[in-house]
Order: structure tokens, then C-alpha cells, then sequence
């Protein structure tokens, strides 16, 4: 049996105890971390812009600004700066871009580079759990170490979590990935230039992007498509072609997955607040509470979600809350709202459960007040049937977020989505621009299967005996 | 407490709801910052017009009176008319219009999901961890994971193109009869069928397989999402019953193989595909605005996605509380089945 004082040293003093594999730990990361500190900080800066911006007054916006600046300066491994690929043909070989690869070529080599650099921050925190777990933790076991060992049994989970990884790298790197980037190919196309080998007068010729773009738009005929894995007449790489007008269509699926990725999980994340939070009290007061949200949920169920989407899009128009991050914000909250009582659903039942146990009893006879005993005692027993919920219910979201840009509706112009990719080359589809509709459709697909693959594998890790009669509701479909 | 009174219950809890989620509506709707009155006039906006259409609508009563004549004529089926896309037309009339195109699509897309999505997944659950299990499951989930508008664009395309990708060997547009890929389907042949029939049988029988043609891949599309469901539900289902006890019992005691299947472990494996069946309602109320549009039948919810986009308000809200309807009726129906097919519902309060 082990004295009281043996499990109660603090983290602190076991690392000291035994430092060498924390310290190697540490090494690694600060090389991996080091590598892209600029990065780092430029995100950190532009939180910190958006949190000055709320403040009346703007206290030290100008310093922050040439602060911006000269992060920008600091050179990172993962971006355009250091891997560039836009470059031009002089007549004998390519001038600006990467080791003087060709475009395409110094393209690929930057996707590889972020991705590897992904998977090696990955492999990096896994092994610091490892670390943990094999040198410093007080216990041998925890339920946890089941969770985690049966999803390294679980393949159908594993596939689904490398195509969620790879997914969420894509929104997070988006601005790296891009063949060009979000603000002068798409945005202010007029505002900046492309030089290019003219072969009519053998000489480099500068044109603006805009008037590039017109020039390499994919609308179906031979002459006027620029396919995916194909250069156009200016000399620009398009791993995925173009779209109908000319801008670079894996610019705009990458950006577009930043948006679907945030809705997605900002909405599923507020949905899980309210519903957690009216999960404890109903468990926690039951009665008439219970009666009331239960009522309220049924209603909200009985509404037919898209019907409801689509109307609350339509009321809220001309608002100030369509213009917050081209529409973003509108859609989480819609979603937010409608989504609260499928998860509240799935977890009543558990949280019920918990509430019958002598524990509480316990600590309600303490003394501890009824917040105390939801938010340690009763919450973490149902959060893991939450997340399972969770992430079943991305997929459908970004579905859903998808159909509605489709109709119109959803996401503004000019920020990409999905959707409004799939409606624009509608017309294409038979042509031989097919590649617009065709590319995001099958990329959704790839994703919505990876988030519910991902489900399944945490769903089995979690509870290995979960009902699956409830899924239906929860995953895919619809849209 | 007996399982008919806990039916009983669930039918007396499904008012309030209805009730509820009309007033969500009625609140979207009226205290929203959509003007009623802009979307009417559109740019021929003037104070004069607005304030007679304001006053001939009601709009100038005290919101709680214009809520309890809201609720009150929808509770009486009074369902008013709309005032943007088709004004002066009841909204009686325009259902009566649109929803036979919506209710043989979705007749059609809940019977193309029952017949292949409960076989397909019966078989891979009677095959388990085979290579055509496999097969099954994989394709079930992916094709579950399709945006339906998505795959409906393509399917059009595919369909219009047959006749180049065959060289004229097959066209859709052709086959069996003479039919558009996108297009309403005529479906005149459901007025007073049975007399039709007997004046015309060959001609009856001819613009039926006409409607169907015209439905089928809109349908298929729409039953997608719902096939894969029930494959997936249906595979495991069958897969729990044949290693439960009872079954070993059935097979110790000589029972044939083709009695075990359909006698015990179909039945038994068609009990948690019920809510799968019933929830089809909500997926087909859903996609099929998506689906309408792209395959161009002017149903229910290329009629709703229209009046919102317009303004249409009395006719969004009749829309609303129809779909509500039928929502919880599918609900009410779906505990109906569970309490008929499986004794042990309700006992436990």
C-alpha cells in the first residue's frame, strides 16, 4: 500500500526527480516550435489586433502594427517566403521561385514540407503523453489508457482520424498551402502583378492578376479551361485548374475549408455548452425543469432543420450580423440554436444516471453548492458521450453549411466556399471544366466520411458498448 | 403504466409542441427584421401603399391579438393566402399544386432506401467480414457522406450524357419513354385514376412509368442518405441477433436455415430500423429543397425555398406548420410502431 505522500508530489518535483526525458522532450519542441515562432507570433498579434480593435480608443494600435510588420520579417520553415512558387519563365529557365524548380514542382515540395511539419508536432505531442505516462504519472492505470489503447485498435477510426488531421491542417495552413495567395488572387486581384514568358515576343511581360485571371477562367471549351495539375498562359501552376473566373480553385477549397472547419466546430462547441449545461440542471433539479426543456427541445426537434436554416438566413439578410465574418457568424448561431437539443437528447439519459449516484449525495451533504456539484461531479461522467455526439454531427454541419452556400444563402462572395465552388461549375460539369464541381464535391465527401469514421473509432473507444440505434440523427445525411 | 396509456401520453405531449414550435415560427417571422410590406410592394415603394397594405393585413393590431389570429386560423386550417409569389392565391391551393410532386418523390425515395438499403445491409450482416461485406459497408458510408445537391448535379449530368458516353447504345432520355432528365413530373394521371385506368388502361399505365422515370434518380438521390442509414442500422442489428441466445437455441434444436433467417432474426432485426424509417421524414423534408431545385420539381421545397427568399411570410408560416405536422406525426406514428412491435416499451414509465 503507498503512503498518502508518495502520490501527492507535485509534477514539478517528479520531473526534477528524473528530468532527462522531459528535457528531451522539450529539446525537440523548441526546434519544432523554433522553426515557426515567426508564425507563432504573427497569429498571437493578430488576436491581439482584433482584441484592440474592440476597445474604444485603439490604445497602441499604431505600435502593434509595426510590430505586425516586423514579425513578418522573422523567417519561418512553413511559407511562401521560404519555399516561393511563383515564379517566371525568362526563356531559359524559372526565376523566384524554390532552388529554380518549376512552379509546380516548388508547389508540391511546400505541401509536403507543411504537412510532414504537421504530423511531426503530432508525433511529438503523442510522444510527450507517452513520456508522461511511462515516467511521471502517479498511477500505472487510468479508464483513459483503455480509451486510448482501443483506438489503436480501432483502423476504421485511425482512417478517419488521418483525414480529419489532414483536413484541419488544411484550414489551419491555408494561407501556406495555397498555390497563391487568398488576398491577391481572389481579393484585390488588380492590385498586384504576374510576370510571365510572352512566347509571341520571347520576352517577360508583366500583367496584372485580374486581367490574368480573365485571361485562364475555366468555362468549359478546350481554349478557355485550365484543368486541374495544369499551368496557364501566364505561366501560374493550378493544382486544382481554375475556376469560372479565372482564380486559382485550390486557393479557394483551402480557404474554404477554414470556414467550414470554423463553423463547424465554433457551432458544435456552443451547441455543446447549452446543452451540457441544461443537461446538469435538468439531472440536478428534474421535475419541472426536466418537463419545461424537454418541451423546448421537442419543439426545436419538430422544426424541420434545413426549412429553419434557410429562414432564419432569409430574415437576417440585410442585418449587421450577416456582415460578421462574411456570414460566419450568423450560420454558427443558427446552428448553435438548433443543434442544442439533439446533444442535450444524448446525454440526458447519462447525465440522469449520474445524478443517482451516492457520490452526489455526498457532496451535496458537504455542503458544496449545486454549480460545485455539476461542474466536478456530474459533468465529466457525461462530457465523453457529448463528444461522441459531437463529432458525429460535423460532418452533417458541413454538409449543411455547403448546401446552403449552394442555394445562395450561406457564406458571402468573394470568401470561398465549398458550396457556392459546386453551384459555379454546375453548367461545367459535362464540359471539360468538370474539375469545379467535381473537386470540392469529392472532398466533401472525403471529409464527412473521415469526421464519421472518426466518430465511430471515439464512440467505440469511449463506450464500447454504445447503443447505435440513435446515430441515424446524428450523422451525415440530409443537405 | 400499459403501453397504450404511455401512447396516449405521447400524443397528449405532442400539442404543446406543435404549439411551441408554430410560435417559433410566428416569432421568426413577425418580430424578425424582415418587413412584409417591402417584400410586397418590392421598388415601388411608397408610405401611402404600405400603410393600406399594413392595414388590410392586420399588421397594425397589437402583436398579441395578431398571434392568437395566427395561431387560430392555423389551428382551423385556415390557411390564408400568399401575399408575394403568388398573391391572392390561397395557400390551400398552392399545396394543392405542389405537394403530389414532393410526396411521389418522397414515396419513391423511401421505398428505392427501403429495398436496398434493408437488404443490402441484411446481407452484409448475414456475410460478415467478407470481402462483399466490405464492399457494402464502405459504399453504404460513402455514399451516406454525399452532399445530396452534389450528387444530384452530378446524376443529371451523367444521365444527359449517356447517349454520348455509350455512342447511342443506351439513353436515359429514351428509354423504355420518352422523358427529360431535369423536369416536373406529370402527374395528371392521379386525378380519379381508377376511371382513367379503365377508359385507357395502355395510355394510364404509360404516363405512370412516365411520372416514375421522371422521379427515379431524384428519388435515389434523396433515399441516399437514409440507405446508407438503414444498411448500417440493418447490418448490425442482423449481426446482434445472430449471436444472441435465442437464436443459438433455434439453430441447436435443427431449425432450417432459411426459417432462422426470416423467422427469427429478421423480425427481431427490423425492431431498431423503426426510428431509422420514421426519421426519414425529417431527412426528406430537408434535402428535398435541395434536391427539387437541382432536378427542377416544383415541390414543397422549391415552393418554400421561393416564398422565403421573397418574403412570402403567411405562406412560410403555413409551410412551417405543415412540415411540423407531418414531423410529429411521424414521431407519434413511430412510437405507435414501437408499441405495437415491441411489447417492452412503456412499462417502465
Amino acid at each position: 500500500m503507498s503512503t498518502p505522500t508518495e502520490t501527492e508530489i507535485p509534477l514539478r518535483q517528479r520531473v526534477a526527480e528524473n528530468p532527462q526525458p522531459a528535457l528531451i522532450w522539450a529539446a525537440i519542441g523548441a526546434v519544432l516550435i523554433g522553426v515557426e515562432l515567426g508564425a507563432i507570433l504573427q497569429v498571437i498579434a493578430a488576436i491581439a489586433g482584433v482584441i484592440i480593435n474592440l476597445i474604444p480608443g485603439d490604445p497602441g494600435a499604431a505600435a502593434l502594427s509595426s510590430l505586425q510588420e516586423s514579425l513578418k520579417t522573422i523567417p519561418t520553415l512553413v511559407s511562401r517566403d521560404f519555399i516561393p512558387n511563383q515564379g517566371y519563365w525568362d526563356g531559359s529557365q524559372w526565376v523566384g521561385t524554390f532552388l529554380g524548380l518549376s512552379p509546380a514542382a516548388a508547389w508540391a515540395v511546400r505541401v509536403v514540407v507543411v504537412y510532414a511539419y504537421a504530423f511531426a508536432v503530432l508525433a511529438w505531442l503523442w510522444n510527450g503523453y507517452k513520456r508522461y505516462r511511462q515516467y511521471y504519472r502517479r498511477v500505472d492505470w487510468t479508464p483513459r489508457d483503455d480509451v486510448v489503447n482501443r483506438f489503436r485498435g480501432h483502423t476504421w477510426g485511425q482512417f478517419g482520424l488521418v483525414i480529419t488531421i489532414a483536413f484541419v491542417v488544411m484550414a489551419i495552413f491555408a494561407p501556406a498551402l495555397g498555390p497563391t495567395t487568398m488576398e491577391e488572387n481572389i481579393l484585390q486581384p488588380y492590385d498586384y502583378e504576374v510576370s510571365y514568358w510572352d512566347e509571341e515576343t520571347q520576352s517577360v511581360e508583366t500583367a496584372l492578376v485580374g486581367e490574368a485571371n480573365l485571361g485562364s477562367g475555366s468555362q468549359g471549351a478546350g481554349d478557355e479551361n485550365v484543368g486541374p495539375m495544369s499551368y496557364d498562359d501566364y505561366g501560374r501552376f493550378h493544382p486544382f485548374g481554375t475556376a469560372t473566373n479565372g482564380k486559382d480553385l485550390f486557393t479557394q477549397v483551402v480557404f474554404g475549408a477554414r470556414i467550414s472547419l470554423t463553423i463547424a466546430v465554433v457551432a458544435m462547441g456552443i451547441a455543446g455548452i447549452i446543452g451540457l449545461s441544461l443537461a446538469m440542471i435538468t439531472a440536478y433539479y428534474k421535475g419541472l425543469a426536466d418537463l419545461a426543456i424537454v418541451l423546448a427541445s421537442d419543439s426545436i426537434q419538430s422544426l424541420p432543420v434545413i426549412m429553419v436554416l434557410i429562414l432564419m438566413l432569409v430574415i437576417f439578410q440585410g442585418t449587421w450580423l450577416k456582415d460578421l465574418y462574411d456570414g460566419a457568424v450568423l450560420i454558427i448561431l443558427i446552428f448553435s440554436l438548433v443543434y442544442w437539443p439533439f446533444i442535450w437528447r444524448s446525454i440526458r439519459g447519462p447525465a440522469f444516471q449520474v445524478s443517482e449516484q451516492d457520490w452526489i449525495d455526498a457532496a451535496k451533504s458537504f455542503g458544496q453548492t449545486p454549480g460545485q456539484v455539476m461542474r466536478k461531479h456530474m459533468a465529466p461522467y457525461v462530457f465523453s458521450y457529448m463528444l461522441i455526439y459531437a463529432s458525429l454531427s460535423l460532418g452533417g454541419i458541413i454538409i449543411s453549411v455547403a448546401g446552403l452556400s449552394y442555394l445562395g444563402l450561406g457564406i458571402a462572395p468573394p470568401t470561398p466556399e465549398w458550396g457556392r465552388l459546386i453551384a459555379d461549375g454546375q453548367q461545367y460539369v459535362a464540359s471539360p471544366s468538370w474539375h469545379i464541381s467535381l473537386i470540392p464535391g469529392v472532398l466533401i465527401t472525403l471529409v464527412v466520411t473521415g469526421l464519421n469514421a472518426f466518430g465511430d473509432g471515439i464512440r467505440d473507444a469511449i463506450d464500447p458498448q454504445a447503443d447505435t440505434g440513435d446515430e441515424a440523427a446524428a450523422t451525415g445525411g440530409g443537405a | 403504466m400499459s403501453r397504450w396509456q404511455y401512447f396516449l401520453r405521447r400524443v397528449l405531449m405532442s400539442i404543446p409542441v406543435v404549439i411551441f414550435g408554430t410560435t417559433i415560427t410566428f416569432a421568426l417571422i413577425r418580430l424578425g427584421p424582415l418587413d412584409p410590406v417591402s417584400a410586397i410592394l418590392g421598388t415601388q415603394y411608397n408610405p401611402q401603399a404600405a400603410e393600406q397594405i399594413r392595414q388590410n393585413l392586420g399588421l397594425n393590431q397589437p402583436l398579441w391579438s395578431q398571434y392568437f389570429d395566427f395561431m387560430y386560423r392555423l389551428f382551423t386550417f385556415q390557411l390564408g393566402q400568399s401575399w408575394v409569389i403568388a398573391p391572392g392565391t390561397t395557400a390551400y391551393e398552392l399545396i394543392q399544386v405542389y405537394a403530389p410532386r414532393t410526396i411521389w418523390l418522397g414515396f419513391w425515395s423511401v421505398l428505392i432506401a427501403l429495398f436496398v438499403g434493408i437488404p443490402l445491409g441484411f446481407y452484409a450482416g448475414l456475410h460478415p467480414n467478407t470481402l462483399s461485406d466490405y464492399v457494402a459497408s464502405f459504399g453504404g458510408i460513402v455514399w451516406r457522406a454525399m452532399p445530396n445537391f452534389w450528387l444530384a448535379i452530378m446524376l443529371v449530368t451523367a444521365l444527359s450524357q449517356t447517349g454520348q458516353w455509350t455512342n447511342g447504345f443506351f439513353t436515359w432520355q429514351t428509354w423504355i419513354v420518352k422523358t427529360n432528365v431535369v423536369t416536373p413530373p406529370a402527374l395528371g394521371f392521379f386525378e380519379s385514376p381508377l376511371q382513367q385506368f379503365l377508359e385507357d388502361p395502355g395510355g394510364w399505365m404509360n404516363s405512370f412509368i412516365k411520372a416514375t422515370k421522371q422521379i427515379a434518380p431524384a428519388a435515389l438521390v434523396l433515399g441516399s442518405a437514409s440507405m446508407g442509414n438503414e444498411m448500417r442500422i440493418g447490418r448490425t442489428a442482423v449481426l446482434e441477433t445472430i449471436n444472441s441466445n435465442y437464436v443459438e437455441t433455434a439453430r441447436a434444436k435443427g431449425v432450417s436455415g432459411r426459417s432462422l433467417v426470416w423467422k427469427h432474426i429478421f423480425r427481431n432485426a427490423l425492431i431498431p430500423l423503426v426510428p431509422i424509417i420514421t426519421g426519414e421524414a425529417f431527412l426528406l423534408l430537408g434535402g428535398s429543397v435541395f434536391v427539387e431545385t437541382v432536378f427542377a420539381i416544383n415541390g414543397l421545397g422549391w415552393l418554400f425555398f421561393n416564398a422565403a427568399i421573397n418574403g412570402d411570410l403567411p405562406l412560410i408560416g403555413t409551410l412551417m406548420y405543415i412540415f411540423i405536422l407531418i414531423l410529429v406525426g411521424t414521431n407519434i406514428l413511430q412510437d405507435f410502431l414501437y408499441t405495437v412491435i415491441d411489447p417492452r416499451v412503456g412499462y417502465e414509465g
